[in-house]
């Protein structure tokens, strides 16, 4: 008789560039108090239902394939969470807004964004909002759309300009409003569900000064 | 409801301050033996009257290469160097030491045999190969003797040093924390060998080792008066102790070191880690968000036999805080499957 595996799995965490500037500035926020799973990385499309050697089997290619070590960029790691939701759910929650894109022809007009859950619900939590580019406009909350969430780290992939450039707000309901520029910008929005980790991006076009 | 985030029990999933001590190689790259010994002309020309960098790997050709330790000459009058008045860089040296490592009222160094000294050899680890402290008892120095150009690094002329803490239950603690003596042995059979003991040794003890300093301070005249039982070497040019004359003291002892070609050492360093247990239960993480999990324009599963079983990959998991900032990341080896029909307890482990 063999040995029962009564292992558990042990695994070493890195610190991230936000968890680094939280300890050193040492106002008690570097508190660990949740945890979140994700599976990036995985394809499940590789998920073989018709693997000869039988359901054990379906999942090998996932399974056997190596997985790169963690990046300490916040922005760039846990992209893909897990969730929790009743075992007959039938959809999974997606994102969803009104307009499929946003068009500004002037300065100063002012774009309401108000985010639902189809399949599922973000209101408690609420939506956090990345704006790329604030050259192009400017994000803010909606009067009544505030929630208790504050500073959520949301996986967007920026490039280094459009980092220094973005803002990132949390709320049920928001205010997109065009600035005025030389030269038409076109960039994104991305909304991500604060509860149920879905993802939608919208691109956002402001056109130049006429 | 859905849910991303799940708090941990504090009473149950959260194991804080485990206290753990680590050692390893000290040199770069980990490694604990230094075999090979480089100095920078660049650096002995600013600042070589008051130490030298030690290199790995020559820094000439090695852009990466990075410094080991320093090696340094003081003298409690000056001697062996010059300068614009009588407060030579020895000099400056010496005191430096004597601050650093002896008790307030203390102005000599005094090695085993109640031998006070007016000069000193001292080995200072880098700060990035040392982190904490060196390891008592797993360090080894050869000093070769006579001739440092082409000596042999066996049989005679060579001086094997450790320190003698295994031999020591209640070391003494002053200044410079913990001080033992430096001995004449060796760790080459995975314990300490005392050839000599400190109080034994002719004319005095080799010398005193720092360990929560990372500093080896070596006698300079029992160096080059040696009389030990199985080595007998005598130092060459060394240490002249000529006034307002830059001697290069701290260049000659390490031409003998680099002659010697062995320095083994550990490092030590007490971490503190969190283990968090991240409970996933049956029935909890077993849909995605993943782009290849379901379809962008109804949210149905890409795999219908997900309906009512579906099946997720644990890769990554993620620490937050109360503003759900994440603060710190692990990952698995290979993806961990999760279902309806599975639970999984990942172990994160944090080190501070």
């Amino acid at each position: 008789m063999g040995y029962l595996d009564n292992t558990t799995t042990t695994v070493d965490a890195i610190l991230t560039k936000k968890g680094r500037e939280l300890l050193a500035r040492g106002e008690n926020e570097f508190k660990i108090t949740k945890f979140s799973l994700s599976d990036d990385e995985i394809d499940y499309t590789l998920w073989d239902v018709t693997h000869p050697d039988g359901t054990n089997s379906y999942g090998a290619a996932i399974e056997n394939m190596p997985l790169l070590e963690a990046f300490p960029d916040e922005n760039q790691v846990m992209r893909y969470k897990l969730v929790t939701l009743p075992k007959d759910t039938v959809k999974l929650p997606i994102i969803e807004v009104p307009q499929p894109s946003i068009i500004f022809k002037n300065a100063g007009v002012v774009q309401p964004i108000t985010p639902t859950t189809r399949n599922g619900s973000d209101s408690k939590l609420g939506y956090t909002l990345v704006l790329h580019n604030s050259d192009a406009a400017d994000l803010v909350i909606a009067k009544g759309g505030e929630v208790l969430t504050k500073g959520a780290t949301t996986p967007v992939f920026l490039s280094d300009t459009e980092r220094k450039k973005s803002i990132t707000v949390i709320g049920n309901s928001f205010n997109l409003i065009s600035r005025s520029t030389s030269a038409t910008i076109v960039t994104q929005i991305t909304i991500h569900g604060n509860e149920t980790g879905g993802t939608l991006t919208i691109p956002v076009t402001v056109n130049a000064n006429t | 409801m859905a849910e991303i985030y799940t708090r941990f029990d504090p009473a149950l999933d959260v194991i804080t301050n485990q206290r753990q001590v680590v050692s390893s190689g000290m040199w770069s790259g980990g490694v604990g033996t230094l075999a090979t010994f480089h100095t920078s002309s660049v650096q002995s020309g600013s600042s070589g009257q008051y130490y030298l960098d030690v290199y790995k790997t020559n820094p000439r050709t090695d852009n990466d290469a990075e410094i080991q330790y320093s090696i340094i000459y003081g003298h409690i009058y000056g001697s062996g160097s010059y300068g614009v008045t009588k407060n030579y860089p020895t000099k400056a040296i010496y005191k430096q030491f004597a601050n650093l490592l002896l008790a307030p009222n203390d102005r000599l160094f005094t090695f085993a045999g109640s031998k006070d000294s007016n000069d000193i050899f001292a080995i200072s680890i880098q700060r990035a190969r040392l982190r904490e402290k060196m390891d008592p008892g797993n360090w080894e120095l050869w000093i070769s003797g006579s001739n440092p150009v082409g000596a042999s690094a066996s049989g005679n002329g060579l001086i094997k040093l450790i320190d003698d803490s295994g031999a020591t239950t209640n070391p003494s603690v002053n200044q410079g924390g913990r001080v033992f003596n430096v001995v004449s042995g060796s760790i080459a059979t995975g314990k300490a060998v005392i050839e000599t003991t400190a109080a034994n040794q002719t004319g005095g003890g080799y010398g005193l080792f720092y360990p929560d300093m990372g500093i080896i301070i070596l006698h300079p005249q029992i160096l080059r008066n040696n009389t030990g039982p199985s080595t007998t070497v005598a130092l060459s040019h060394f240490p002249s102790s000529s006034d307002g004359i830059n001697d290069d003291n701290a260049g000659t002892i390490q031409k003998h070191v680099k002659a010697g070609s062995y320095f083994v050492a550990r490092r030590e360093e007490v971490l503190n880690t969190t283990h968090y247990f991240c409970r996933a239960t049956n029935r909890k993480f077993n849909f995605s968000t993943n782009p290849s999990f379901f379809t962008a324009s109804d949210g149905s599963f890409t795999n219908a036999s997900f309906f009512r079983d579906p099946k997720t990959y644990i890769t990554t998991v993620g620490l937050y805080n109360e503003n759900n900032e994440l603060l710190a990341v692990a990952k698995l080896s290979k993806p961990l499957l999760k279902s309806f029909s599975r639970e999984a307890i990942v172990k994160v482990r944090l080190d501070f």
